[in-house]
């Protein structure tokens, strides 16, 4: 028998393996050679951690410490070695065995070991102190195999000598226990004990001996849990005995090993044994039949060992050239997501569906025990939600398939009754109606109706492996280095993309992306299969499922991470347990661990929707996440730096360094200058000129040189700028410094002739004071000079002399304000925050107004295209979140008010929209588009007449006109409802008519005016309310339960009124009916019946039911009427109404029938359609207004609701928000 | 000395300017200012009379004497104010004079006033930027910035003017308007402004008791806002400023406005309030258009 569903984990190649051990936590084994080396083997990783050669020859022991950082190995030195694994080496040695040690094993409290060897010995060992305890001889030949009880006293031996012997060693325990607990009886009992040592064994006794084998025994093993004893020998036979307190007996025996076998044990958690031989085999036998269930045979390889991890479903098994650590069987349980609910499918082989909304587990509703074979649990489930059926794959018996019908309702694990089955390896839906089976044998995919007759056949790519969902009439089959994306109508490729080894597809819920994933990779495709992002993991992926914004999360072995369409990804949690997720919703995963229950993680997913919001320029967003969590961390800094958003980064940083640096960075001279100013080094100044200069901010360049005192470079600006007050001033500092050069070229830069000659004269220049003098003509000066020096003009000869030169005289008052800049740094986000915080310097404002016109033209176009790029990258994600619509808005209007003005905010209005949720405040900041999108998803709102009025209302309540300066139009403010607020952020427009003032007034004057019999008035009321509650604010979740309890209220009290009105009309307001055709009377008797269902407060409930009791009487329908009377005298409160309804009960009681039968179930349970007016049993399809909860039959579903009038009737909704 | 100083000669009829008692700056007794002084009263006169929609008159009474610049300025802004719907021509007008009177104060006054009506703030704003300490223009830059949105850099502006002119009417009243804009504790610091204005009876005027009210509704005080209103109304029922809070008063009662609004409409048919209404309710039918509901199954 093949075993499909044994899964290798990971192998070694080495020389022939004799013992194994598994660490309890931690991914290691341990593996002692033939050659004397001892391995320790990572076997997640594959990699080798360690080896250990102390030995001289084989080393067939092996075992870890349960806690300790300790293991122990036995070999054919006849020595037992303790190692330590942390400081890597062997710590001690016990010697004492004469011959090959063949097993040792850890105690699993006590600091014992045994050993078993070829001399014939079992021998307990204490560790702690080094010696042997213990000695036990009985075996008469090799001891093979010696192993500790799980929790009691004993000990259970193989031999050669063909026998299997059990022994109490609860002697041994009571004199080595602490002497603090013992009694004198004890301490008696233990000398008698110590003496009769002397004579033989005491402390460890045999207690059984179980012959049965015909040759040597290998190996031996107790249940963990049972009084079970499993023994596998020479005699190529696996036993299985029993024992009781007082005897033990051969229980059965597993006939299958062709040749010797070497090691048996038993599963730790399921009902079977393992088993190895020299056969080349491994073997899986059922506990109870002690049949073989699977087996697992090598090319070439006998098996020496096999060893079980103690927690997981992990086995490790040696053989002549290394080891295999392997699993049973898939631990990945079925699953399909479907809307809101999972499906799954057990351990036990159940059915089961989980509601991620309320958190519900179903109980069962179908068993598959039948499916496949008895072992071998389901590989996939397909869900198909129109039919309500399932596709269950399982590999036994070489892959087999089988369609469920689902029962409606979970009544528990019965086992279905109409199954169609089939062979193949995989089977999914691709339409309502039809599935493709594909077999991997014959390479061949059916395309098959829901009877199971095959209605197509296609021929897969060759190689193909598996096959998946490919979107709505499409599948994506998997072959070893590609995905082709197949168009089953067209029985054509439609794209193909090479990516190695995919093991699972899952797709996002929007059904635009897939993910596929293999053993390493992730990659992320479009629906077309072109591939957008891929990554590698080292560690095992095993899940993965999409956020609804359109981030990944995938589970490896250890972690939940996340990855963004752009291939940004990171880790979102660590995992103790390998789980699968099948969900994400908010902070909640949803996943299915390994024994197949559904379990909800928490996570914080404030990461990667940040970065997500970064990647999308969903500023909103963004400045939301940095207001409301403390995400701020140096990785994420150093993530937007390296992203290229230094100017957000720059809202993060507190140090003023790294601020400094952002703000170089991104050209934010500002806050460059605030933070130069705090640290004040010549160095950050240095730079900061360079960067201003740059910018043609020659103001921050002036401070600067200013703060560096660097005088020469400060005149040379002042020149260049035309600050000729300035220039003076440096002149006159560098006469006060005394510095002749920098008097000179400032004297040079002004043109100051004079001050030139003076200064010339000052240091004794004569002849370049005279030059000077001469060349501007100033003949005077000349003649001062000449006689200073005592000479005459005559007496000096001069060269050829030049044109004075003066320098040129400043046209452009350029130092009054800086070079213009566009705005470009300040990115939307930016400003939204430093709006909000601050505001811009002032400074920049004024000086680029002036040139506000005159920007080039393809800069202002480069300057939108970050606009234009933001708007595409909006629309994809539309439906997400509205801040982003608000300030498209928001932008375009102060555009048409303000022609391009670059010194204007937004209005607190805008900040209304973008601080809340809440429609009405959408509505309060004019922004009416949002507000109906946010209506649409809330409650499915489609038809916004009728709420004209009160948008119109709350827009035009929340602005008053204060006037200010004469013939200036009065200056707009805007009314909170968050008075003592100042945060803009926090702000909150007023919205007139709250919750408080419509259940003093609405309300009770609706009831009123439905016990003044003024129904049409009441209904209008009734609805009235509703559009008021639907578009409103409130301040706390309470008030929200309240509002909707409300919300429920009214619209029951309309649709009452509804059906009164319907029967009034439609008998023309008459009690007596007899006149009317049947049809009529029966209707209006119906309707008349209706009209107590809705739920209404009890005195009107007893009015509804009043009002039908009556017309029930009058119209000789004394059964109905004796039903409403009997509902009167037991909920009535209305002492007069209880009295006609006695009256009424004690005249029907004499004849209780109807004289017209109407469709009216007084036991029954049902809601009235708000459309039709007739019952909605339970049961038969129906469908609901999402605002007001109204029910409807399922053929008014996308209608407008009758109620409310404004949602549809059955559209996806979010619920109704009113508090932000 | 500053003839708006404490002493001067033109700090009531300016004060009460403010206070918006046009009336009384109208009929206010200049005879016997000195000639320095006679032109400014006169133009605040003029103002006083554009502030109570007397136009014509005010065309008529600078009629041929553009050469003053003061006077220009003043035609400018009457011809603004009287066809604001069709100005080209003021707003040229205007902008000339700023180009050519760009230091004289009114030109810089009336013209800014004119270029911010038509929405041309930062010509405004560039032109107010060149006046030598007058609160006037302060308080216009401040009001423009408001409407910018840009309450920072009003708040900024009215605290440099608090630095030299302190406890100034302007001042005080140019703070409160930030004070509306910004919120919390500042409501009340405006409302206290307007409130002691309004509730004096030398200084009161529609104008400041429309302040007080509007503080009060901001504050939630809906009685006392509603009590200032009608103050207000007692003292001039056809006030569209009144006629425009009064709806908005109401509506956050949750009382009916059709009766306000269309009173709002007789005085002064393109009032901001009216027109954005108008827009609001086109962006209303636009918006729903975009969806279709379905009534029938």
């Amino acid at each position: 028998m093949s075993s499909p569903s044994m899964l290798t984990k990971f192998e070694s190649k080495s020389s022939r393996a004799k013992g194994i051990a598994f660490h309890p936590k931690r991914p290691w084994i341990l593996v002692s050679l033939h050659s004397s080396t001892i391995q320790l083997w990572d076997y997640r990783m594959g990699t080798l951690i360690d080896r250990f050669e102390e030995h001289d020859g084989p080393v067939r022991g092996i075992d870890f410490h349960k806690t300790q950082p300790l293991f122990v190995s036995g070999g054919d030195d006849y020595k037992i070695k303790i190692w330590s694994y942390q400081s890597r080496r062997c710590l001690f040695t016990l010697n004492g065995h004469l011959d090959y040690v063949r097993t040792v094993f850890f105690h699993h409290e006590l600091p014992w070991i045994v050993s078993s060897s070829d001399d014939q010995t079992i021998r307990i060992w204490n560790w702690q102190n080094r010696s042997l305890i213990c000695t036990m001889t009985g075996h008469n030949h090799y001891t093979m195999c010696a192993q500790f009880h799980p929790k009691d006293d004993l000990i259970v031996s193989a031999s050669l000598d063909q026998s299997v012997r059990v022994w109490d060693i609860s002697g041994l325990r009571k004199k080595h226990s602490a002497p603090t607990s013992m009694t004198f009886e004890d301490q008696m009992a233990r000398a008698n004990a110590n003496q009769a040592d002397m004579f033989g064994n005491t402390d460890a006794v045999v207690k059984f001996v179980l012959e049965g084998h015909d040759r040597g025994v290998n190996w031996v093993a107790f249940h963990p849990t049972l009084p079970l004893i499993v023994s596998a020998g020479d005699d190529r036979l696996v036993k299985l005995w029993r024992m009781s307190e007082t005897k033990a007996w051969e229980v059965d025996t597993c006939r299958g090993h062709f040749q010797n076998a070497s090691a048996c044990l038993f599963h730790p958690h399921q009902d079977l044994i393992l088993s190895v031989g020299e056969d080349k085999t491994l073997r899986v036998w059922d506990l109870n039949k002690r049949t073989s269930v699977q087996s697992f045979k090598r090319e070439n390889d006998r098996f020496w060992v096999i060893a079980a991890h103690p927690e997981i479903n992990l086995f490790a098994a040696g053989h002549d050239n290394g080891v295999m650590v392997f699993k049973l069987e898939r631990e990945r349980p079925a699953s399909s997501v479907y809307q809101n609910q999972l499906f799954y499918i057990t351990k036990e082989k159940h059915v089961r569906s989980y509601d991620f909304a309320k958190n519900i587990e179903s109980p069962s509703m179908l068993s598959l025990k039948k499916l496949g074979s008895p072992w071998v649990p389901p590989r996939t489930l397909s869900y198909n939600p129109a039919e309500r059926a399932i596709l269950v794959t399982s590999p036994a018996d070489g892959g087999c398939y089988e369609l469920i019908s689902l029962p409606r309702d979970a009544t528990g694990a019965v086992e279905p009754t109409d199954t169609k089955r089939g062979s193949g390896n995989s089977a999914v839906f691709v339409a309502r109606n039809r599935f493709a089976v594909f077999t991997q044998s014959n390479q061949q995919i059916d395309i098959k109706d829901l009877t199971n007759s095959t209605t197509k056949t296609i021929k897969p790519p060759p190689g193909t492996v598996d096959i998946f969902f490919g979107g709505t009439g499409c599948l994506l089959l998997i072959t070893a280095a590609s995905v082709v994306l197949y168009d089953i109508q067209q029985k054509k490729h439609l794209a193909e993309l090479a990516v190695n080894g995919v093991k699972y597809v899952v797709w996002s819920t929007d059904g635009l992306h897939a993910a596929l994933l293999s053993k390493h990779n992730v990659t992320i495709v479009t629906k077309t299969l072109e591939q957008i992002s891929t990554l590698h993991e080292t560690i095992r992926i095993k899940s993965a499922t999409w956020d609804d914004a359109g981030v990944l999360l995938y589970s490896t072995l250890n972690h939940v991470k996340y990855t963004l369409m752009n291939g940004d990804n990171g880790i979102v949690r660590t995992l103790e347990h390998t789980v699968y997720l099948v969900r994400v919703k908010g902070r909640n995963v949803y996943c299915l661990d390994r024994a197949a229950k559904p379990k909800v993680l928490q996570i914080d997913p404030t990461e990667y929707r940040f970065k997500l919001a970064l990647v999308k320029r969903n500023y909103d967003e963004m400045l939301n996440i940095i207001k409301t969590s403390s995400l701020v961390g140096q990785s994420i800094i150093a993530y937007l730096q390296k992203k290229g958003y230094p100017e957000i980064a720059l809202q993060f940083v507190q140090d003023p360094q790294t601020r400094f640096e952002l703000a170089i960075e991104c050209g934010n001279l500002e806050v460059a200058v605030e933070m130069a100013k705090q640290l004040d080094r010549p160095k950050l100044w240095q730079r900061l000129s360079t960067e201003a200069l740059a910018h043609g901010n020659h103001q921050v360049v002036e401070m600067t040189y200013q703060k560096l005192r660097n005088f020469d470079k400060l005149s040379f600006l002042y020149l260049a700028t035309g600050d000729q007050e300035k220039l003076k001033r440096m002149a006159k500092i560098a006469e006060h410094r005394g510095d002749m050069t920098a008097r000179f070229q400032n004297a040079l830069y002004l043109g100051d002739v004079q001050n030139r000659i003076e200064m010339f004269q000052e240091l004794d220049l004569y002849p370049l004071a005279y030059m000077t003098a001469k060349s501007h003509g100033l003949e005077e000066q000349c003649q001062i000079i000449l006689e200073a020096s005592g000479l005459t003009e005559d007496q000096i000869s001069l060269p050829t002399l030049g044109h004075p030169l003066s320098p040129p005289k400043p046209i452009v008052p350029t130092f009054k304000s800086n070079w213009p800049v566009k705005g470009t740094s300040s990115s939307v986000f930016e400003r939204a925050l430093m709006g909000q915080v601050e505001g811009l310097e002032d400074e920049a404002a004024p000086a680029t107004n002036g040139y506000g016109d005159e920007e080039p033209e393809p800069d202002a176009d480069a300057a939108r295209n970050g606009g234009l790029d933001e708007a595409e990258e909006d629309e994809d994600v539309a439906g997400w979140d509205m801040g982003d619509d608000v300030d498209a808005e928001a932008e375009s209007d102060f555009v048409n008010v303000e022609s391009a003005d670059a010194g204007a905010g937004s209005s607190e209005a805008d900040m209304w929209a973008r601080n809340s949720p809440v429609a009405a405040d959408h509505v309060a900041a004019g922004s009416f588009e949002t507000a109906m999108q946010l209506l649409n998803r809330q409650v499915g709102a489609v038809n916004f007449k009728p709420l004209e009025s009160r948008f119109q209302e709350i827009y035009q309540a929340s602005r008053t006109f204060l006037p200010a300066n004469p013939s200036m139009p009065p200056l707009v403010n805007y009314v909170r409802r968050t008075v003592s607020e100042t945060d803009s952020r926090k702000v909150l427009p007023i919205i007139p008519r709250d919750l408080e003032s419509i259940t003093a007034g609405e309300l009770p004057a609706g009831k009123a005016a439905m016990v003044k019999n003024k129904l049409e008035e009441s209904v209008q009321t009734f609805k009235k309310l509703l559009h008021l509650l639907l578009v409103n604010a409130v301040s706390s979740q309470q008030e929200v339960t309240d509002a909707k309890k409300v919300i429920k209220s009214a619209a029951q009290y309309a649709l009452a009124i509804s059906i009164e009105l319907e029967r009034r009309s439609l008998v023309k307001n008459s009690q007596d009916i007899s006149s009317f055709s049947d049809d009529i009377k029966k209707r209006a008797l119906e309707l008349s019946a209706y009209f107590t269902i809705p739920e209404l407060e009890p005195q009107h409930k007893a009015l509804t039911l009043f009002a039908a009791m009556n017309f029930a009487n009058r119209n000789k329908q004394h059964s109905s009427a004796l039903g409403f009377a009997n509902a009167l005298i037991d909920r009535g409160s209305n002492a007069k109404f209880k009295e006609s309804a006695r009256k009424v009960k004690a005249a029907c009681e004499r004849n209780p029938s109807d004289a017209t039968e109407i469709d009216f179930d007084t036991f029954a349970d049902f809601d009235i359609c708000a459309a039709s007016y007739t019952p909605i049993y339970g049961g038969s399809p129906s469908t609901a207004c999402p605002y007001d909860g109204t029910k409807y039959h399922a053929k008014y579903k996308g209608t407008v609701c009758r109620i409310c009038e404004v949602a549809m009737v059955g559209a996806p909704a979010s619920g109704l928000r009113l508090v932000g | 000395m500053d003839p708006y100083s404490a002493e001067g000669e033109l700090v009531n009829i300016h004060n009460a300017f403010h206070a918006g008692q046009y009336d009384k700056v109208v009929s206010f007794d200049t005879s016997a200012f000195s000639s320095l002084n006679k032109l400014p009263a006169q133009i605040l006169k003029l103002r006083a009379k554009l502030a109570l929609g007397q136009f014509s008159e005010v065309l008529s009474e600078v009629k041929g004497q553009e050469s003053i610049p003061d006077l220009a300025a003043v035609k400018a802004l009457a011809q603004y104010s009287q066809e604001p719907w069709d100005s080209d021509e003021a707003v040229q007008a205007a902008q000339a004079l700023a180009q050519k009177q760009g230091d004289n104060l009114t030109v810089q006054l009336l013209c800014g006033t004119v270029l911010a009506n038509a929405g041309l703030n930062e010509e405004a704003l560039a032109l107010l930027a060149k006046h030598q300490g007058s609160l006037d223009a302060v308080a216009l830059i401040v009001q423009i910035h408001l409407q910018q949105n840009r309450s920072d850099l009003a708040a900024k502006e009215a605290q440099r003017a608090r630095k030299w002119a302190q406890d100034s009417l302007l001042v005080n009243l140019a703070e409160s308007w930030v004070g509306l804009r910004e919120g919390g504790e500042k409501y009340q610091q405006s409302f206290y402004v307007f409130e002691e204005l309004a509730q004096a009876p030398a200084t009161q005027a529609v104008h400041s008791l429309v302040g007080q009210a509007v503080a009060e509704l901001h504050l939630g005080r809906l009685p006392e806002a509603e009590a200032a209103l009608k103050q207000a109304i007692a003292l001039n029922p056809k006030s569209p400023d009144v006629l425009a809070n009064m709806i908005a008063l109401t509506t956050i009662l949750g009382q009916d406005t059709e009766e306000l609004k269309s009173k709002l409409t007789e005085v002064q048919p393109k009032h901001q309030l009216l027109a954005d209404l108008a827009a609001k309710s086109e962006a209303f039918e636009a918006a729903r258009a975009k969806y279709s509901p379905k009534f029938e199954p």
